[in-house]
């Protein structure tokens, strides 16, 4: 019983760390301290082939990826001040 | 029995700490009415509510690939306008992928590149709102397009913005082909950003390009019963 429990746990834990999983996306992933940003980002990667081959994106999905970033970094912008007032 | 709860703490980590996060959805784009700092730009925001929502619902449907900014549309004062003059303002992010060619523009090149494809057609679409366009209290209108720097994505990304805005009837002017599009540039008033240093104007040459009334993103699935 245990070694099958065993054997299960390092069979998902080897699939969740090749899943999806270049030389790029190790750099990124060492930066952080979780694998996906959130549940939604999960989601998003068990659905999709990673070379775009069955893409199905719903504006959710692009909105999670925006709000989260899915681990990219936030981009220095203008403050609106600077262009108007409200 | 100790295994089951290591094995599933051990999927647990590998699946993240992270919690679940609530996607913004279009009405996030709009300025809410109590943070106008006037009673004629309250007076519009209020007049013009469910404009302002269809003008939300239809970049976040239709042009998945632009991201309104929080609060990046109703009617605000740009910082060189006259008196309490008021636009019909939008302000997008657009994604895009790191591309060689478009590295290799010069800044007035892209910022003219990416406002012929998009805020062309942003100003097009704006104009449609007929109740807006009649509005008196209503000087013109506001496009703001913000993308990443090209060869800053990957370590520390800045924004290149463009922030143009001009009356109404240059606006109507230009997009019905009766002013010529470099002196829709001229008349328009305009600036562009590096991150957050105002570079101010460049040479703005707008030439056709129909990308964002043609592009379809592949696999997009639109929301049920939104049309575009």
């Amino acid at each position: 019983m245990r070694s099958r429990i065993t054997t299960a746990t390092l069979a998902v834990a080897v699939m969740f760390l090749t899943w999806a999983c270049s030389a790029a996306d190790r750099q990124v992933w060492l930066e952080h301290n979780t694998h996906f940003a959130s549940g939604e980002h999960a989601g998003f990667s068990f659905a999709n082939n990673k070379d775009g081959s069955n893409p199905k994106v719903t504006r959710s999905d692009i909105d999670f990826a925006r709000e989260q970033k899915w681990w990219g970094i936030y981009a220095v912008t203008v403050d609106p001040k600077q262009i108007m007032q409200n | 029995m100790i295994w089951p709860r290591v094995a599933i703490l051990a999927v647990a980590l590998l699946l993240g700490s992270a919690v679940s996060a609530k996607a913004a959805g279009p009405q996030d784009g709009i300025i809410p009415i109590g943070e106008y700092s006037t009673v004629k730009g309250r007076g519009l925001a209020e007049a013009h509510k469910t404009e302002l929502a269809k003008l939300a619902e239809h970049i976040y449907h239709c042009l998945p690939w632009m991201g309104v900014v929080k609060n990046g549309i109703g009617f605000p004062h740009p910082n060189e306008a006259k008196g309490d003059d008021r636009y019909l303002s939008v302000w997008v992010s657009i994604d895009q992928a790191e591309d060689p060619r478009f590295g290799a523009f010069t800044l007035p090149q892209r910022v003219s590149a990416m406002f012929s494809r998009y805020g062309v057609d942003l100003l097009r679409r704006m104009i449609k709102f007929t109740d807006v366009q009649s509005d008196a209290n209503v000087q013109g209108f506001t496009v703001i397009l913000s993308w990443v720097k090209p060869g800053t994505a990957a370590t520390a990304p800045i924004s290149e913005t463009i922030a143009l805005f001009a009356d109404k009837p240059v606006v109507a002017d230009f997009l019905a082909q009766r002013l010529p599009a470099a002196e829709f540039a001229e008349k328009a008033t305009f600036n562009v950003f590096d991150g957050k240093t105002k570079i101010g104007r460049v040479q703005l040459d707008i030439v056709q390009d129909d990308f964002n009334s043609t592009y379809k993103l592949k696999g997009y699935e639109l929301a049920k019963g939104q049309t575009c």
